[in-house]
């Protein structure tokens, strides 16, 4: 700390300089991630004229219209109503499983664990469509085709593996000599597991949940192939707006601002859980 | 029964496990077994399932489409993945060197992370329209473009890279400014003493700690942008002519629109082999780094 403040105190011009540059690259960087968003919320409150401006206008009259239309829009609002289930089906289904999963991997002896991680990590890197179209049949045939569950069940693939790695992680903090004490008092394992270990790291559940829910909500090409109209995802009423898009943006940037807002609130709400799961799945994974 | 049970340790360890084993073997085991099987046969979702050996890997790798298919995965993931990277990690060189709270900063760059990737698509689209989009009106300023972007072969591609590179470069920026926060502070301290310029303590010092996982975050991003589907999907859908597709939005449309179950299996299979070689080659890249030092 003192060499610190020592040569604080020699800064010279150069150092000025580039701390001014890091000031000034990462304003830019903010701008740049901003933009975007600032720009399709505008366009989402332009009325259809001013929308279709040109050049476009930066100062203009807004209006509501354009989400009054969407609330009226029934599919629309369905698919909303179809992701906040499948979302929280999926993220409980995640967690149920990969609690004692986590827990077995970290303090139990399992054989073929390595096994286990080998497939875990598979799943997760391998694309998409390869477990999406063989899927197709089988769920026409089991009716699992077009239901909110079938669909949670087939993220597990992505969010499970990524839910054990985060999870054993947060496990492995814990110091095994409470399991031994806990169990010389009597305790069996999933004593130790409901009552210590879910306890002491729920920040890491609700991380987990939390990258999961995003997940989820954001998935596209798994819900193209294996939902049609009962349980159609937000991402997929998002994409029929995606045919008349040059027509009607007013429709399509405010169903964009829709989908973004509980991601947003998750990302204001958790953002320390969600920085440490990127974290700990990058070094874990 | 029991011989199972002994074969995964004691008997509670195999009901903890066994919800686990059931999903996965049912959500993956089970579709990549038969997505094998059907790879070998001209199935086309109806009755006709006939096996036809080794015919869909022959003729893919005799068809012109599917190596430009290929060609453009390999150039959209790699642009990508170098862009995110490197814009990403000298991010967070710069953030790390503010000398204020940067939980704000790091909130907001977050936030395209948070958007979907349709959503992404879609909002690129509104601001890359060749006649009312602001992004060519902003580069008129300057006196560049217009541009077609997503309208043109030459730039369709570049567009959609620049659509990847703004959506995921937090990704790469969080995990390295966690990386470079949990450094030791001694050895910069010492060589800052010494008189190394930033550029020195970067380099040298910095650096070779952060290089594992900075591999790591390459292999994680060299995986997702060529798994890429829903930004090309949601803006040319391939498009124009086949100047953009890519390998998932090819499968997609080859099972789904024209109903070639067993040619679309054998392109994921390939397709999955080509990821399994790169993300094996930057895990070997990793472990040698770390027998070296």
């Amino acid at each position: 700390m003192t060499a610190r403040t020592a040569l604080q105190f020699h800064d010279g011009r150069g150092q000025g300089l580039s701390r001014a540059w890091a000031y000034a690259f990462t304003g830019a960087m903010i701008l740049f991630s901003l933009f975007p968003v600032y720009w399709v919320l505008t366009v989402s409150l332009k009325s259809r004229r001013d929308g279709l401006a040109s050049p476009p206008l930066w100062i203009f009259d807004p209006t509501t219209a354009n989400y009054l239309k969407l609330w009226s829009h029934e599919t629309f609002k369905y698919t909303f109503l179809n992701s906040v289930i499948i979302t929280a089906i999926g993220v409980a289904l995640s967690l149920a499983i990969a609690i004692p999963t986590a827990y077995a991997i970290v303090r139990m002896k399992i054989r073929g664990r390595n096994l286990v991680g080998v497939w875990l990590i598979l799943a997760y890197m391998l694309p998409e469509f390869l477990f999406v179209i063989p899927m197709f049949s089988l769920y026409q045939w089991t009716g699992l085709y077009d239901t909110h569950v079938g669909l949670a069940l087939m993220y597990q693939v992505h969010v499970l593996p990524l839910s054990i790695w985060l999870l054993s992680s947060f496990f492995r903090e814990i110091n095994p000599a409470i399991d031994e004490a806990a169990r010389i008092e009597g305790a069996s394992n999933w004593q130790i597991l409901t009552r210590i270990y879910v306890p002491c790291t729920l920040p890491g559940m609700a991380a987990t949940a939390v990258l999961n829910a995003i997940w989820i909500w954001n998935e596209l090409a798994i819900a193209l192939g294996l939902t049609f109209s009962r349980a159609e995802t937000v991402t997929l009423g998002i994409t029929s707006f995606r045919g008349y898009a040059a027509l009607d943006w007013g429709a399509m940037t405010a169903a964009s601002i829709i989908a973004i807002v509980p991601m947003l609130l998750f990302a204001v709400a958790a953002q320390k859980h969600i920085v440490k799961g990127l974290s700990l799945g990058a070094v874990k994974g | 029964m029991t011989s199972a049970l002994r074969c995964l340790g004691s008997a509670s360890a195999f009901w903890f496990v066994l919800p686990c084993l059931l999903v996965l073997a049912f959500t993956s085991v089970y579709p990549v077994g038969f997505g094998l099987a059907v790879s070998f046969t001209n199935w086309n979702w109806g009755n006709q399932f006939e096996f036809v050996g080794w015919a869909n890997y022959a003729n893919l790798l005799a068809d012109a489409e599917f190596w430009s298919v290929m060609r453009n995965t390999v150039v959209f993931a790699a642009s990508a993945t170098a862009i995110e990277i490197a814009l990403g990690f000298y991010l967070a060189v710069q953030v790390d060197r503010l000398a204020i709270r940067t939980d704000l900063i790091r909130a907001v760059i977050m936030l395209p992370l948070m958007v979907s990737g349709i959503v992404v698509a879609l909002m690129s689209k509104v601001m890359f329209d060749p006649f009312l989009g602001i992004i060519n009106h902003l580069i008129g300023v300057f006196g560049l473009g217009p541009s077609a972007f997503y309208g043109a072969a030459e730039t369709a591609m570049a567009s959609i890279v620049a659509v990847d590179v703004w959506w995921q470069t937090a990704f790469v920026f969080i995990i390295m400014l966690a990386g470079l926060r949990s450094l030791p502070a001694e050895p910069v301290e010492a060589a800052r003493v010494e008189g190394a310029s930033e550029f020195t303590i970067f380099w040298f010092i910095k650096l070779p700690m952060l290089r594992s996982l900075l591999i790591t975050v390459v292999i994680i991003r060299a995986i997702d942008t060529l798994k890429v589907f829903d930004i090309v999907f949601g803006t040319t859908g391939g498009g124009p002519a086949l100047a953009t597709e890519v390998v998932q939005t090819f499968v997609y449309r080859t099972a789904y629109s024209y109903q070639q179950i067993g040619k679309a299996m054998a392109t994921m299979i390939l397709f999955s082999l080509l990821i399994l070689v790169i993300s094996l080659a930057l895990q070997a890249l990793q472990r040698r780094g770390e027998d070296a030092a």
